[in-house]
C-alpha cells in the first residue's frame, strides 16, 4: 500500500516536471487577442511621408469596424527582427490594399531613424509615430516588433510577437477576412 | 574630521546607488517593483532601463499625480498585461497553491518528524523481562 503510493507521488511529480517542460516560455499571453477585446484606441501623429494621404493625425477609431487591420509595432533599432519582416509586410500590404489596413507603430525610436527605416524598404502603408510607446502598453506589447490582427469587429484576433513570416501572416489574413 | 570624511566618502557611493533617479518619486519606484517588466528575464519595472519599463515608470508617475491609489495602477497593467505582470501572484484561483503549498509541505514534512522521533512504547516482552530481573535476587 505504502509503495504505491510512494508511486504515485513520484508519478505525479514527474509527470508535473514533464508538463512543465513542455511548455514554450517564449509563448507569452495576450488579454486581448485571449478575450477577443476591441482593439485599444490612440490617436498619434504621422509620419511626415504619409501626411499627404492620411492627414496629420491618425485616428483608429476611425479606420475600426470597417475592415480587418493589421498594426504593426516595430522600431529601427530592433535588428535584425524588424528588418526581416518590413518587406514581407509591404509586399502584402500591395497585394491586399484593398480589403485589409495595414498600420505600422514606429514605437520609442528618433523621427529621423524612423524615416530612414521606411525609406529603405519602401514602406507605403500608413505609419505614425510614438517616440514613449505608450500605445503598446496599451496593447500590452513585450518587444518590437509585434503584430497585432483587427477583424472586422474591431476586436483583437491575434498576436504574433517577433519578425513575422510570409506563411504565419497569410494565415491570420486568411483568418481576419473570413 | 578625517574618520567622518573617510567614512562619507565609504557611505557617498552607497547611497547614490541606493536613491532613485530625482525625476520620479520613490513611491513610483516601490509600485514598479511589484510589476515585472515585459522585455526582461526576471527584473522589474524599477530596475530596467528598457523603453517599456522607462514608460511604465512615466505612467505610474501619471496615475499617482492624478489621484490614483496603488491598487488602481496595478489594475491599469494587469487589464492589459494579465495577472503574468505581477511578481506575487494573486491568492485565489490556480495561483492561491503557490501560496497554500509551501505551508502545507511544511505542515506535513512536521508531521513525518513528529511521527518518526515520537518516543515509542517498549514492546510487552521488554518490560516484563526487566521486571523479571528487578525482582531475581542480586547474585
Amino acid at each position: 500500500m505504502r509503495g504505491w503510493l510512494w508511486l504515485l507521488l513520484v508519478l505525479a511529480l514527474g509527470g508535473l516536471f514533464w508538463w512543465g517542460m513542455q511548455r514554450n516560455p517564449k509563448e507569452l499571453p495576450s488579454v486581448l487577442a485571449k478575450e477577443r477585446r476591441p482593439a485599444p484606441e490612440f490617436t498619434l501623429p504621422l509620419l511626415p511621408p504619409y501626411r499627404a494621404e492620411w492627414g496629420e493625425t491618425f485616428r483608429l477609431a476611425d479606420h475600426l469596424g470597417k475592415r480587418p487591420i493589421v498594426l504593426n509595432f516595430w522600431a529601427s533599432w530592433c535588428y535584425p527582427a524588424c528588418y526581416e519582416e518590413a518587406p514581407i509586410l509591404e509586399a502584402s500590404w500591395r497585394r491586399h490594399r484593398e480589403e485589409v489596413l495595414f498600420v505600422g507603430v514606429n514605437t520609442q525610436d528618433k523621427e529621423e531613424e524612423a524615416l530612414k527605416f521606411i525609406a529603405q524598404f519602401g514602406l507605403t502603408f500608413p505609419q505614425v509615430h510614438d517616440p514613449r510607446g505608450r500605445v503598446g502598453v496599451d496593447y500590452g506589447m513585450y518587444g518590437v516588433p509585434e503584430t497585432f490582427f483587427i477583424d472586422r469587429e474591431g476586436r483583437v484576433l491575434a498576436r504574433h510577437a517577433g519578425a513575422i513570416d510570409e506563411a504565419v501572416l497569410a494565415r491570420y489574413l486568411e483568418e481576419a477576412l473570413r | 574630521m578625517r574618520w567622518v570624511v573617510l567614512l562619507l566618502a565609504f557611505l557617498l557611493p552607497a547611497l547614490a546607488q541606493e536613491a532613485p533617479p530625482p525625476d520620479l518619486s520613490p513611491e513610483v519606484f516601490r509600485i514598479a517593483r511589484e510589476l515585472r517588466c515585459p522585455v526582461c528575464q526576471g527584473e522589474s519595472a524599477a530596475e530596467s532601463n528598457s523603453g517599456v519599463a522607462v514608460e511604465m515608470r512615466r505612467i505610474i508617475a501619471e496615475m499617482l499625480r492624478e489621484g490614483k491609489t496603488e491598487e488602481e495602477i496595478k489594475a491599469f497593467f494587469v487589464e492589459r498585461y494579465g495577472d503574468w505582470i505581477l511578481y506575487a501572484p494573486p491568492r485565489r484561483g490556480v495561483t492561491l497553491w503557490v501560496w497554500v503549498l509551501p505551508v502545507l509541505g511544511l505542515l506535513l514534512l512536521g508531521l513525518g518528524l513528529f511521527a518518526y522521533f515520537r518516543p515509542k512504547p517498549l514492546p510487552k516482552e521488554l518490560l516484563e523481562e526487566a521486571e523479571r530481573r528487578l525482582k531475581e535476587p542480586p547474585r
